[in-house]
């Protein structure tokens, strides 16, 4: 299997050892031992068919699952000893799904709030990072408009805006482009990189399309809930 | 935008439902304070009737019943011989149907006992004597009636004149027909007959005092009972069952409001649940969901208990003013009691909202999400 040349320097942010999940008691099988290592300020693009367990391995990135066996560490702790997880997704990640996740009856404004109950900001302060947000995803003239008024690209730059409300080292993002158009999938990942350029954070992005995944510093490729390659992008 | 935004955005979503549980609750609500003010009303008309009369212990049997039995009328000479007992007086008093009002207070008193000491003549005049077969009204009881001085009243077999409207300076002591006790007893085929002694004590008798002389009582009256006035509705067995058949009734009422914003709160987080993980995914903790769904069911309580309140006081309003009940309980629009009621609707909402809140607790945010 090919390995991408890890920028050694950077801090490891992930590492995962002999990662296995499986559901409905051994029934399905998700990972099979899976190796991984993911650095600081890497832009890494999961690739993959359906059901090969990319998916699956971001929501255990998140901590919004648990691995059935194998060791899973953010910046060395074990994600599933974590004790507070609460903390871990509020702090440190920021998720995008492919179905956007936006709270209905909550304003575009709102929504990127939401997040921000669990941090120390005040009301106001709460409101001025979310319009802040709002306006470099370009939506500041969509505030008080709510989920169901607004297209697909728009509904995922919300939450985008929503996934950095904390200010996360991490951007979990989970077939960003999965349900847009071509040309809205297009401005999203333009928007992720340019962020993730800006923001000096972490991009973990799962996708099935190949054109999106060239857009990453690093491609890693799955099948059968194992990594088959994992190699720098042909565009870095 | 504040948690509370959140709170209150759940409910608004789905404004009927949440208008029909707020329904619910405040029916049980409203049960409270109808039922229970009527109740506090009555004891406390009592209370003031026994004042409003000038005993200070009040002879009789009550065995349970609201109205007392009748006993022989010689106890009082016997009472009246008894150390520390300055007055007394006897009377039959008892509930009846009288012409278009379904029930009225009769008190037949003994002619030139205290009893009638305290009532002020506002038309016509007194009973000439402990003989004259004629009724005096209280001023809401000749409302209620509709009768003037000249009229009749028909009480049982007797048609008797009304001679004069009285204020008797409280409540159920105005909604009284007054007349002689030996034409109470006539009338009632009641010969011989009454229901109660009143007794006054010396001024300034201490407590211990007045205890001697109930159990002096007690003695020559086993079957009966001495209380002070002002403990009668706070000792009497009617009034405690009064008490408690308002409030188990009330209870009632308000298990089905449970049931209803338990029945709420459960839909709410199953069809929010897909919300719930998202809350999860972006780092809510656990305790702040619990939270969110006991601050919904908390504030269901307390919107359904304004709203009962509000109607609790339209019906004990309404139920003051019915033929039935003027003139014989004045409702109590207790702050208290609102209070209360308001207190026990936010608890109902809290309790209410806790398996719910479990639930939520209890979600896995992958699947959550997935729902």
């Amino acid at each position: 299997m090919p390995v991408a040349a890890l920028p050694a320097h950077a801090e490891l942010i992930y590492q995962a050892i002999g990662l296995k999940k499986q559901f409905d008691n051994g029934k399905v099988v998700a990972l099979r031992g899976l190796d991984l290592e993911i650095r600081r300020g890497e832009f890494v693009a999961i690739v993959g068919p359906s059901g090969c367990g990319k998916s699956t391995l971001l929501q255990m990135l998140g901590s919004l699952d648990m691995p059935t066996a194998g060791t899973l560490n953010y910046r060395g702790s074990s994600i599933p000893d974590l004790p507070d997880p609460a903390a871990y997704r509020s702090r440190e990640i920021g998720f995008v799904f492919q179905a956007f996740h936006l709270l209905a009856t909550f304003t575009v404004v709102e929504n990127v709030q939401i997040p921000m109950f669990e941090g120390k900001l005040s009301r106001s302060q709460r409101k001025g990072r979310a319009v802040e947000l709002l306006e470099a995803v370009g939506l500041g003239h969509r505030l008080q408009h709510y989920p169901a008024e607004l297209s697909g690209g728009e509904r995922q730059r919300v939450a985008i805006a929503r996934g950095l409300a904390n200010n996360p080292a991490v951007v979990l993002a989970d077939e960003p482009t999965g349900n847009l158009d071509s040309e809205s999938a297009l401005q999203i990942i333009d928007l992720l990189v340019d962020l993730h350029r800006k923001l000096d954070m972490t991009l973990v992005l799962v996708t099935h399309d190949l054109t999106v995944a060239e857009r990453a510093s690093r491609i890693i490729r799955m099948k059968d809930g194992r990594v088959i390659s994992d190699e720098l992008a042909h565009a870095h | 935008m504040t948690f509370f935004t959140i709170v209150r955005r759940s409910l608004t979503r789905r404004p009927v439902r949440t208008c029909l549980t707020l329904v619910g609750i405040s029916i049980g609500i409203a049960a409270v304070v109808t039922l229970v003010g009527m109740a506090w009303g009555y004891e406390k008309g009592v209370a003031n009737q026994l004042d409003a009369v000038g005993a200070d212990v009040v002879v009789s049997n009550m065995s349970g019943g609201l109205m007392p039995k009748v006993f022989s009328e010689s106890l009082q000479a016997k009472v009246a011989k008894l150390p520390r007992v300055v007055d007394s007086t006897s009377i039959l008093m008892q509930m009846l149907s009288v012409e278009d009002a379904p029930i009225m207070m009769i008190s037949g008193r003994e002619w030139g006992g205290f009893a009638w000491s305290r009532m002020t003549v506002l038309d016509g005049r007194m009973p000439k004597d402990g003989s004259e077969k004629a009724v005096v009204l209280g001023s809401l009881a000749a409302e209620v009636l509709k009768k003037k001085v000249g009229d009749t009243v028909q009480i049982e077999v007797e048609e008797l004149p009304v001679v004069g409207i009285v204020d008797g300076h409280a409540l159920m002591e105005n909604g009284t027909i007054f007349l002689s006790l030996k034409v109470m007893q006539e009338a009632t085929g009641n010969e011989d007959k009454i229901n109660f002694v009143n007794i006054r004590v010396p001024p300034n008798t201490s407590k211990a005092e007045i205890e001697l002389l109930c159990r002096d009582i007690k003695g020559i009256f086993p079957e009966g009972r001495a209380m002070v006035s002002t403990e009668v509705v706070g000792t009497s067995q009617g009034f405690r069952v009064i008490r408690a058949i308002s409030w188990s009734t009330s209870l009632l009422a308000i298990i089905v409001g449970v049931l209803g914003v338990m029945n709420t709160m459960l839909m709410t987080v199953f069809e929010r649940t897909h919300e719930i993980g998202i809350l999860l995914a972006v780092g809510w903790r656990r305790r702040r969901i619990v939270a969110m769904v006991l601050y919904e069911s908390a504030l269901l309580g307390l919107l359904g208990g304004l709203v009962g309140v509000a109607l609790g006081v339209l019906g004990l309003v309404t139920l003051g003013a019915s033929p039935g009940v003027r003139g014989f309980i004045e409702p109590d629009l207790n702050p208290q009691l609102m209070l209360i009621s308001i207190a026990i609707s936010v608890v109902v909402g809290v309790l209410s909202g806790l398996y719910p809140a479990w639930r939520s607790s209890r979600l896995t945010p992958s699947l959550a999400l997935q729902s």
